[in-house]
């Protein structure tokens, strides 16, 4: 007996459906959906973290014959020269600091008139000019040996042009015009010898240099002022210092050597602690970031040192003290500061802060503000105020949400106990939202760093390291800092060419900069979540 | 432990009849939250150095009327108290002189979650002191021994004071509270269903503690359990609907109640 086969569908329809979507279920398809976007994220970061690298890594590669054609073409060896004659344009600056102030004291108010203040200082103008009639040979031969090195340098560049034309002619068949190239090779050796062949007139007239340096400084004329006369005595402490380095740079000369290898390490080294960041230059160019991540640095300290007490203080207040309606007030206010377009903000430092902050300065009362009064209107203090104002919303709309996780049992607890709204907020709230609230700093933080169009319109745009012998003045000096070189000089630099490399290099350094914070953020707020349960 | 009946109400054990004095008296209390009447008319008398325990159904004015004992209700926006006064010792608790701050400091209060601060056990304990300004090491030492041997929790965390409050037990970290709160010194100790969140060992801990405590404090139990009322308490008060309905010895209310009302809540047929 055979069970006869069901006529109709059972009536406990159970079993799935069969709409299929190019082979798929609905359910692999939207699981397919949402997937595909995450992948994608994924995808595009590890794109722009690829391109990132192969774009920049070349730079070590170039940077290292950029050095060794610096070597070979024996700039190095005039650059020990220059620097001789460098230092010894600083002290005469120093010296003629010395005279403006002698100057100023003897017309002062009461004084005497300018022809005889002047004959005052016939003492000290001849050992301004003694002083600077000594360095006068080497400036001749910086000028004369160095047109040489330039020389040589360039005739190596023209002989890679030349050799880089005939290759695409060779690659494009046109075989008779690759013919036409001749490279004439650069004897390195015999053309260096040509320089380093002058070094006995070099030490002689370095030694010169010494001895007429140590001689001038030897009798001091008297100043009208006991302050005076002791920045004459520092001046001569540091010609004497000076004079007495010179046997050291001429034994440096001595001893070099034009076909000494550059360590590959060097490229690196060069980068990182390089001082100079120097671009198209008559000279040498050099790629340093020192003076770039100083200068976004710099930056982002007085922006946190700004933002951390009023986002901080503004999240606790809507957070404990504020009445609905002030939170209602104060929220969307705040976070609309991050709605407004850098640009603008950059526009308003321009027009309006960086004149304020400078008036600011020279008022008398504020004296006593270390920098004050500054010439400088756009600087790092004009900067940092604005980059405030963007790391402001996100310090604190997520210290607000720390604060806001901290459960309301503690609060009560603690008010039970007979605390203060003070005493609750310091001993409890606070530090109970301690890590979300170092999270959120770290995080304004990364958002100040990596901001561009502010800092290049605000920070003054000057790449050097900022004078910090002088305390906090390093802070109202302009700077350049690494978003801002990258935004200012990627328009206009040769695609492939040291320089263009030498800025995705710092595009490097500011994601890993970025990576980090964001690394240290994440990892405390996890932290976090753990200790409050 | 002996499973019971789930009505059976054992008769509480006999208690010290010593000479009683009134310590928080309310007179006719009204209280709201913005528009919404939680307590109406409500006339108490509560006993210095007993349990009192406030009974009946959930959202009956019973743990509205206990925060109202040291002014929690202050940090709730839009309360109200319309008509009718607390006094503590004679003095008018909303009175325009009293201090808030103060007054917690005298009337101390466990709450239904066990709420260490996340801290160390040590710094739970002195953290009313520490606001207090006591700075004293061996004074600090002292008074977290006596607390936490007074909570019946010293032998358990002697070793490790110095670790998170949070890392112990429910039960642990609800005796830690009462350590706490104890530590202060205050008069009176308001419980806001503390035992809510235990499991029975732990239940049974606290209530033997509770036991212990009415000998230096006054002690006011919102529970939610009618067999705790009844093991722990002196005596009892019964709300429904934001109104007291009776308050009597607790024997009296479990056993020979005034009110039907009352009768049908503690034999179980409703709330």
């Amino acid at each position: 007996m055979s069970v006869p086969p069901p006529a109709k569908a059972p009536a406990f329809a159970i079993h799935r459906r069969r709409t299929r979507i190019l082979g798929l279920s609905l359910d692999q398809c939207i699981q397919a959906f949402f997937g595909g976007h995450a992948l994608t994220a994924v995808i595009v970061l590890t794109l722009i973290t690829v391109f990132l690298f192969k774009e920049g890594i070349d730079f070590f590669g170039q940077n290292r014959e950029n050095l060794r054609i610096y070597r070979q073409s024996g700039m190095e060896y005039v650059d020990v020269l220059r620097e001789l004659e460098r230092d010894h344009t600083s002290l005469t600056r120093y010296l003629y600091d010395i005279r403006l102030r002698a100057l100023q004291h003897l017309t002062g108010p009461g004084g005497r008139s300018l022809p005889e203040a002047n004959a005052a200082l016939a003492d000290l103008d001849a050992l301004v000019e003694r002083f600077g009639d000594a360095v006068v040979p080497i400036r001749g031969f910086v000028s004369d040996y160095g047109e040489v090195a330039v020389g040589i340098k360039t005739r190596f560049i023209e002989n890679q042009d030349f050799a880089e034309a005939k290759r695409q002619y060779l690659a494009a068949g046109m075989v008779a015009e690759a013919e036409a190239i001749t490279v004439a090779p650069i004897d390195f050796k015999a053309e260096v010898a040509a320089i380093t062949g002058a070094f006995p007139e070099f030490e002689a007239g370095g030694r010169d240099l010494a001895r007429e340096v140590a001689s001038t400084v030897q009798q001091l004329p008297a100043l009208p002022t006991p302050e005076l006369q002791h920045r004459l005595e520092r001046f001569q402490q540091l010609a004497r210092e000076y004079a007495a380095s010179i046997d050291g740079r001429l034994e440096q000369m001595r001893t070099w050597q034009w076909d000494r290898p550059v360590p590959a390490t060097q490229a690196f080294t060069a980068f990182i602690f390089g001082r100079q960041w120097l671009t198209a230059s008559f000279w040498q160019d050099w790629y340093g970031i020192v003076p770039l991540f100083v200068g976004s640095l710099m930056v982002s300290a007085i922006a946190l040192s700004l933002a951390v007490p009023l986002g901080i203080g503004a999240a606790i207040y809507v957070n404990q003290f504020a009445s609905r309606r002030e939170q209602q007030l104060i929220k969307p206010t705040i976070e609309f500061i991050s709605a407004i377009p850098s640009v603008v903000l950059g526009f308003f430092g321009i027009a309006v802060l960086g004149q304020a902050l400078r008036a600011l300065s020279q008022a008398e009362w504020l004296a006593w503000v270390p920098g004050f009064p500054f010439a400088e209107r756009l600087n790092a203090l004009t900067a940092g105020c604005l980059l405030a104002l963007i790391a402001v919303p996100t310090i604190f709309t997520l210290a607000e949400d720390a604060l806001n996780n901290v459960p309301r049992a503690f609060r009560e607890a603690s008010y039970a106990l007979g605390a203060s709204r003070l005493q609750t907020i310091l001993r409890i709230i606070v530090p109970a939202s301690l890590s979300g609230i170092i999270s959120a700093v770290l995080l304004g933080l990364g958002r100040v760093i990596g901001e561009t169009m502010v800092v290049l319109l605000c920070a003054g745009n000057r790449i050097a390291i900022p004078d910090f012998t002088q305390g906090l003045t390093a802070f109202v000096q302009p700077v350049h800092t690494m978003t801002g070189i990258i935004a200012q000089e990627m328009g206009e630099v040769v695609r492939g060419s040291i320089h263009y490399r030498a800025l995705f290099v710092v595009g490097i350094v500011l994601f890993f900069v970025a990576l980090l914070i964001n690394f240290l953020a994440q990892k405390i707020v996890r932290r976090h979540r753990i200790s409050i349960g | 432990m002996e499973p019971s009946a789930p009505l059976a109400i054992r008769v509480p054990a006999p208690r010290d009849v010593g000479a009683t004095s009134t310590i928080i008296e309310i007179e006719d209390f009204n209280f709201s939250y913005g528009a919404k009447q939680a307590l109406f008319d409500v006339n108490l008398k509560l006993d210095a150095r007993r349990v009192t325990a406030f009974i009946g159904p959930s959202g009956c004015g019973k743990t509205t009327l206990l925060r109202c004992l040291n002014r929690m209700n202050d940090l709730i926006d839009g309360t109200v108290i319309n008509g009718g006064r607390i006094r503590i010792h004679g003095v008018d608790i909303n009175g325009p002189e009293v201090d808030a701050i103060e007054l917690r400091k005298r009337v101390g209060m466990v709450f239904q979650k066990s709420n260490p601060f996340p801290k160390s056990i040590y710094e739970n304990v002195i953290y009313g002191l520490r606001i207090q300004g006591v700075g004293s090491k061996s004074r600090l030492d002292e008074i977290v021994e006596k607390s936490l041997r007074g909570a019946a929790l010293w032998d358990e965390v002697k070793d490790r004071l110095h670790e998170s409050g949070v890392g112990l037990s429910g039960g642990q970290q609800q005796r830690l509270c009462i350590a706490r709160a104890i530590a202060v010194q205050p008069e009176v100790i308001l419980m806001d269903e503390p035992c809510s969140a235990l499991d029975p060992i732990a239940t049974a801990k606290v209530e033997e503690l509770i036991h212990d405590l009415k000998k230096d404090y006054t002690i006011i139990i919102v529970t939610h359990s009618m067999q705790q009322a009844a093991r722990v308490s002196d005596k009892t008060a019964f709300f429904y609907l934001g109104r007291l309905v009776e308050y009597d010895d607790t024997q009296t209310i479990f056993m020979n109640p005034a009110n039907p009302q009352t009768e049908a809540y503690v034999s179980g047929r409703f709330g």
